[in-house]
């Protein structure tokens, strides 16, 4: 494999961890709830499918079992935020050091140990093209599983009735609730959604990706996951295009160290943290557009009462 | 005692003397109490890695004194104020030996050394010093030297790939200790180094090492990375593999290159036995194969017997002192002369050590 083909095939497999955790906080963000624990479920589930998939040998049960466990700790913040009208900012910080602390716990006794890599899938023909095939014809199931989901994801919030209900949630829950929509089963659904996706990108993480665990190994890319919805304005396209774009950051760091470059390998690692910063401020400059595409009530709790 | 126990009916007096000899008898074992040792790590204590390698050397301190030490080892904890106020802690629990396992541990440390002269501190890879506290550091870049001449000998592209952590004088030696060992065998052979700036982050590691082997390297090295992240790719893709600390030959069965392990327990046990003697002297404590420190093993059996002859005769000069690896003529990497032939860089300099040898294509990050 030629160093680019490797950074090109790497760019999606890096991606997909963004990719999974940042469309399941999509669907969180657009039915109104902040949910800032994503690097937290993401370890609980990384650890909790490591353990299964080491212990079973089974992959697809330890993506389930850490899709239910990503839930479950969601739920945990479904119910503070929704049910019990707690903030959801702190709330969701709470459950993410919770979700650190317990990841370590779980993990205790697997610690630095690794299960074999699995192959990705070889497309017939396809996989055989130069450059193209590897890149695009060999990744893993996951990998095309994830930008598949994202096309659902961006068809439904946008042209389904479901997708209508959750965007009215998170736009004016009061309006919602009028119109008939269960608002605070919306909420709880979607929370629950990213908390499975959420869990997914943990397992992918620990399973796929990098197969072995070690207490801290999300290492920050929960907090880029959140990073990119707002990144991405709140629009599946443009989340897939900043999480393709991270993982391309990601990994030219360290394929422009291994050729040589001699650009400090600091900045290097800084600038998937820098471009964040750099985006977020250009979008935020346009304050109409910023507040046209973020959910009009996000963050904000609601009890069901009437009106404001 | 006894115009008491005239005042008092007999029983009662039996008794208070029964108590009172209990007491004496219960302030004689206090003043034989274990020597209380409190052990603080920086990451959790696992099979294998840098944490694990300290608590196999407190482990046979355990050994040797038995019930005579009481060691309470507190893992995974992140250097800062946390770790300020779990030693603060070991202190007020009357911890009299205190280990203390990572490099941000020092400047509290040190303090709390300065304010409890009667215990003795050690404290992992720091530099500074007290009369009750000592820095000790492995001299890794003696076996990363012996590990260079396999890779040399071994190399189809004659080019080797360097995973690290922080550009620091103890790593950047190694590096350094490496690409000499592998020019002294073939001097076409080049190493290329990704920092990935974290001492902890197994999917960049991974990354990295896939990185070098695109690249063209063929033999890895993973530069104080506590996870087998980057010896398990060594094995999956074929190319050799080496590690510092302590042994992942099970993560590569067939493609582990060795291991240049830290055994601390020599040190270790030296050191309570100092404590003990009341002659602990706080020093700079930089320990190599000569003593006993870093030892190299596990090597992969697809070294030629001569390659092997050749490393165990180096192997004897190190450790013997009549060669070091930092002898001259030694060339930077813009290829001016920073020791002439005959002269020794002196350890100051290793110490400090922020400059590659000719022979890294890849620029320190400054």
């Amino acid at each position: 494999m030629s160093t680019l083909e490797f950074f090109l095939a790497g760019t999606f497999s890096a991606a997909t961890i963004f990719l999974l955790a940042a469309l399941g906080e999509l669907v969180a963000e657009k039915s109104g709830v902040l949910n800032l624990s994503v690097e937290g479920m993401m370890a609980v589930s990384a650890a909790i499918g490591f353990l299964v998939t080491y212990e079973t040998g089974n992959h697809l049960l330890g993506f389930a079992v850490a899709g239910v466990a990503g839930v479950l700790i969601s739920l945990v913040f479904a119910l503070t935020t929704i049910t019990f009208l707690a903030n959801q900012v702190a709330s969701g910080l709470a459950v993410g050091i919770l979700g650190l602390g317990l990841s370590a716990l779980i993990g205790r006794d697997y610690e630095s140990l690794t299960i074999p890599s699995t192959d990705g899938i070889q497309i017939p023909v396809l996989s055989e093209i130069p450059l193209i095939g590897p890149v695009l014809f060999q990744q893993n199931l996951v990998v095309y599983m994830t930008f598949l989901l994202a096309i659902i994801i961006g068809y439904t919030l946008k042209h389904t009735r479901l997708g209508l209900a959750i965007r009215s949630t998170g736009e004016n829950p009061h309006a919602a609730q009028a119109l008939g929509f269960p608002v605070f089963l919306i909420r709880y659904g979607c929370v629950a959604f990213g908390g499975l996706l959420a869990g997914f990108a943990g397992a992918y993480a620990s399973t796929i990706y990098t197969p072995l665990w070690a207490d801290g190994m999300i290492a920050g890319r929960g907090w880029i996951a959140v990073a990119l919805v707002v990144f991405g304005t709140w629009k599946t396209g443009r989340i897939a295009f900043g999480a393709l774009l991270f993982g391309m950051v990601s990994l030219g760091e360290l394929i422009a160290q291994s050729m040589g470059a001699s650009i400090p390998s600091q900045l290097l690692s800084s600038l998937p943290y820098i471009v964040t910063i750099v985006v977020l401020a250009i979008i935020s400059t346009d304050k109409a557009r910023m507040r046209l595409h973020s959910p009009f009530s996000l963050g904000e709790t609601f009890d069901g009462t009437e009106g404001r | 005692m006894n115009s008491t126990s005239r005042k008092l009916p007999n029983a009662l007096a039996r008794t208070l003397t029964a108590i009172a000899t209990a007491g004496c008898l219960f302030s004689t074992a206090a003043s034989a109490e274990p020597l209380e040792i409190g052990v603080l790590l920086p990451s959790p204590i696992a099979d294998v890695g840098w944490s694990h390698a300290l608590n196999e050397g407190i482990a046979a301190v355990k050994e040797k004194y038995g019930d005579d030490v009481n060691v309470s080892t507190i893992e995974n904890i992140q250097e800062g104020p946390d770790a300020d106020r779990i030693m603060n802690k070991m202190i007020g629990d009357g911890q009299q030996f205190l280990l203390l396992g990572s490099f941000g541990y020092m400047n509290a440390g040190l303090k709390l050394a300065q304010r409890n002269p009667d215990r003795t501190f050690l404290h992992a890879s720091g530099y500074k010093t007290a009369e009750n506290f000592s820095p000790f550091t492995a001299k890794y870049y003696e076996g990363a030297y012996l590990m260079g001449m396999a890779a040399a000998e071994l190399t189809k592209t004659k080019k080797l790939g360097v995973v690290s952590a922080f550009a620091i004088p103890e790593l950047i030696s190694t590096i350094n200790g490496f690409t000499l060992g592998a020019r002294s065998v073939d001097p076409e052979v080049t190493v290329d180094v990704i920092w990935i700036n974290s001492w902890f982050d197994p999917a960049k590691a991974q990354d990295s090492a896939k990185a070098l082997l695109a690249g063209g390297a063929d033999v890895l090295f993973s530069n104080a990375q506590d996870t087998p992240s980057v010896v398990t790719v060594g094995e999956e893709a074929g190319a050799y593999v080496f590690n510092l600390n302590s042994s992942m030959k099970e993560y590569a069965p067939t493609k582990y290159l060795g291991v240049v392990k830290t055994d601390w327990a020599p040190f270790f046990v030296a050191s309570v036995d100092a404590h003990l003697a009341g002659s602990f002297e706080g020093k700079n404590e930089w320990l190599g194969m000569n003593d006993n420190v870093v030892v190299v093993e596990d090597w992969s059996s697809d070294i030629s017997a001569d390659m092997k002859a050749r490393i165990d005769a180096m192997h004897e000069e190190i450790a013997s002192g009549a060669r070091h690896v930092y002898d001259g003529p030694l060339m930077n990497q813009e290829g001016e002369e920073v020791i002439p032939s005959g002269e020794r860089l002196e350890d100051g300099a290793i110490l400090g050590m922020d400059w590659h040898v000719e022979g890294v294509n890849s620029p320190l990050p400054k």
